[in-house]
């Protein structure tokens, strides 16, 4: 799958976060093409073609990538540091989603660059709302640098 | 003294001005007393031995011409008794006439004697000493007129001015059986020459003046020529008289009577001259008065600036300790009291500059531990944000999938049990969010600005209204005055008390709030009012407490928060929070703001 066309890139360490998040979005067909990683260092990894995922092809970029903050080893922070340093990567649209309205992470987010930040409602209801809606808007209305 | 002040006042010199000034009157004081006490002991007794000496010299005086003047009356006596000159008048000139001339001529001795005659009972010249060189022109009644001369006698007349010079007669009766046959009568000329009066100046000493005159005060002279004489009384002979001299010079003066003569001595003291002493014995005490002033006020000026010089250098290091400048030690050189005081002050700020030390260690320790006890209370909330709010994300979700996915396959009462999952999910979450809320209420910093109390209120109410469109209550807002507060806390804290008010009010049938003030001296108190179901007042106290509630959750929802995070935003704001309310009557919500707070 990771050779196929990713529009979507999940980064998330919590499987059930990022059922509900793949559920959200199937149910609106828009989970075709997501890739899932769990932590940090698989995204960066997945991005820059390293590691497990040295046989990827670098040029493959995802549409959108919806990234958690608090995980394990690499930090969502981090992830988005790197991303929007390197030239390669730093055109792809990245959106925050965390469970924490810290104010000081969506400060620091905002420096870096980060192009949405979403708080995670804790009503799933609203959570699936919130999801789909952000993957049609990023998938579907935004026209991404090609 | 300050330049216009206007009044002189001791209490506004500096120490070191008051000290000399002190010290100056009262040695003035001391040494005007002293000097006038001086020159008027001095003046007293100094007078006292004048008038003594005056006395003794005026009855010297007297006495040596009384003496004099005995010495030639008993000469004229003789020879007014030698029988030679009886017979001569006896027998009117026959007999005797050799002796009687050659007596005569021995009475006629020195030039003082001018003339000396022989006159018969009828007051006739019958002889004239050879030796005689003035015939005086005075006739021997005039003299007898004032100085009567009884038989047997002899006396001095008083002094006649003569063209110029002074003479007096003496006259003795030549008696015969007790009967006045003759006189004779010897003028004398009363001179002295400028050397005996010299001489009896010494004697006298300066500044007196010697005087003999008539016992009448028809003449006075110096025993030189006839001068103005002293303005005295014959009564007063033998008292101090004071006058002025004809030198206008103030003078005392004594008289004596002559005895055996109609004259009088007087001398008299310049009273100057006498106390030329004192005069200049005073003029000595003052300059050295004037010399020990000065010395005094040197001498308590240097003293005074030894004061004050180390009591300002304790005022400059005090000063500089208030400041913090904990360095500057006062200099000590000295072992006296305020050398001690010096050194007491020195040890006391270094004590409190020890005590300063540890007491901001104390806050920079206590600091880092309320650092820690936050960052703690952060990562707290973060993880209560974070941590609690994924699994009941993952409860709540997967409650609604098993739901939404097995809808019509489960029973009734599984799908009750479902819903009760999720609504209770959907509760915890707003309990986590409320929770989080109050906890970031006491990190968030209070930014005060003037806030429209009015537009707030009238944007919260239509906010409000706009997500309850059902809600058909009626709200009235007063022209409410701004506030000095946080406008986003200020915001939260209406969105809670209207909310409650719409929610409290929602069961009855024409709901009606009302948003209002009431003006205070020094604070503004705004409150919202509700004709709601109201409360007992006896479980008021438990209002404000977080999770405190007096309603359950099936007749209202609410977590318990709401009114806790009211409190804390007005405790913020130094100000009140109270409420009023009559069960099923309605609820009024007080808060009060204080007045013109500095914008922080």
């Amino acid at each position: 799958m990771s050779d196929n066309k990713v529009e979507i890139l999940l980064v998330e360490d919590n499987s059930h976060d990022a059922e509900m998040t793949i559920r959200a979005l199937k149910k609106v067909n828009l989970a075709n093409k997501l890739f899932h990683v769990k932590d940090g260092a698989e995204a960066l990894d997945f991005l820059f073609a390293r590691g497990t995922y040295a046989e990827r092809d670098i040029n493959n970029k995802p549409k959108v990538i919806l990234l958690d903050i608090k995980m394990p080893k690499i930090d969502g922070i981090e992830v988005l540091r790197q991303i929007k340093l390197n030239e390669a990567t730093k055109k792809i649209p990245v959106v925050i989603m965390t469970s924490s309205k810290e104010e000081q992470d969506i400060i620091t987010s905002y420096h870096l660059g980060v192009n949405s930040f979403v708080v995670k409602p804790v009503d799933f209801e609203s959570f699936a709302k919130a999801v789909s809606e952000l993957g049609f808007y990023w998938l579907i209305i935004n026209q991404a640098v090609e | 003294m300050k330049a216009g002040t206007g009044r002189f006042s001791f209490s506004r010199l500096s120490i070191q001005q008051r000290l000399p000034l002190l010290i100056c009157t009262l040695l003035l004081s001391a040494i005007v007393i002293f000097s006038f006490a001086t020159y008027y002991g001095l003046k007293k007794a100094t007078l006292k031995i004048g008038k003594e000496r005056l006395h003794s010299l005026t009855d010297q005086l007297s006495s040596i011409l009384g003496q004099s003047a005995q010495a030639l009356l008993g000469t004229v006596r003789a020879t007014a008794n030698q029988s030679f000159v009886k017979q001569y008048l006896k027998s009117e000139g026959k007999e005797s006439h050799l002796e009687t001339l050659q007596a005569l001529d021995k009475l006629n001795r020195d030039s003082t004697w001018v003339s000396v005659e022989l006159l018969d009972s009828n007051k006739t010249r019958v002889l004239r000493s050879d030796k005689s060189t003035v015939n005086i022109k005075v006739h021997i009644t005039d003299v007898l007129y004032f100085t009567p001369v009884g038989p047997g006698a002899c006396k001095v007349g008083k002094i006649y001015n003569l063209k110029g010079s002074m003479y007096y007669p003496t006259i003795a009766t030549v008696t015969d059986n007790n009967r006045i046959i003759g006189y004779i009568i010897c003028w004398q000329l009363l001179k002295n020459s400028p050397k005996a009066v010299e001489q009896l100046s010494q004697l006298m000493g300066t500044g007196a003046t010697l005087y003999i005159g008539n016992t009448d005060g028809s003449l006075w002279t110096n025993m030189i020529r006839p001068v103005k004489g002293p303005p005295v009384r014959m009564n007063h002979i033998g008292d101090f008289i004071e006058y002025d001299s004809p030198r206008g010079q103030k003078v005392i003066a004594t008289a004596q009577l002559i005895a055996n003569t109609n004259w009088v001595v007087l001398v008299d003291f310049s009273e100057e001259t006498m106390l030329a002493g004192t005069t200049s014995f005073v003029n000595w005490i003052i300059i050295v008065g004037v010399v020990l002033t000065a010395i005094g006020i040197l001498g308590a000026w240097i003293m005074s600036y030894n004061i004050t010089r180390p009591l300002n250098q304790l005022t400059d290091a005090a000063t500089a300790i208030s400041k913090g400048d904990f360095s500057y030690a006062v200099k000590v050189y000295r072992n006296d009291e305020l050398g001690q005081l010096a050194n007491a002050f020195n040890i006391m700020a270094e004590q409190v500059h020890l005590m300063h030390q540890e007491l901001e260690d104390k806050v920079k320790e206590r600091t880092a531990q309320l650092e820690n006890v936050n960052k703690e209370l952060e990562a707290f909330s973060y993880s209560v944000s974070h941590d609690l709010r994924t699994p009941l994300r993952a409860i709540s979700g997967y409650s609604i999938m098993l739901k939404e996915d097995y809808d019509g396959k489960l029973d009734a009462e599984a799908d009750r049990i479902i819903h009760n999952i999720i609504t209770n999910a959907k509760m915890m979450g707003q309990l986590i969010d409320d929770l989080l809320a109050f906890s970031r209420l006491s990190k968030k910093e209070l930014v005060r600005t003037r806030v429209d109390m009015q537009l707030l209120a009238t944007t919260v109410v239509n906010e409000l209204l706009q997500n309850n469109p059902e809600n058909k209550c009626q709200v009235n807002i007063d022209v409410l005055p701004p506030a000095d507060a946080d406008q986003g806390m200020i915001k939260q804290a209406l969105i809670n008390l209207v909310n409650n008010a719409i929610k409290y009010s929602s069961k009855k049938a024409d709901p009606n709030i009302e948003i209002g003030f009431k003006d205070e001296d020094s604070t503004t108190i705004y409150y919202i009012k509700d004709n709601g179901v109201g409360f007992d007042m006896a479980y008021a106290g438990k209002l404000f407490g977080v999770f405190q509630r007096l309603h359950s959750q099936e007749e209202f929802e609410g977590t318990g928060v709401g009114l806790a995070l009211v409190k804390r935003i007005i405790d913020r704001h130094n100000g009140e929070i109270w409420a009023e309310a009559l069960e099923n009557k309605g609820a009024t919500f007080y808060f009060s703001l204080p007045k013109n707070t500095d914008h922080e």
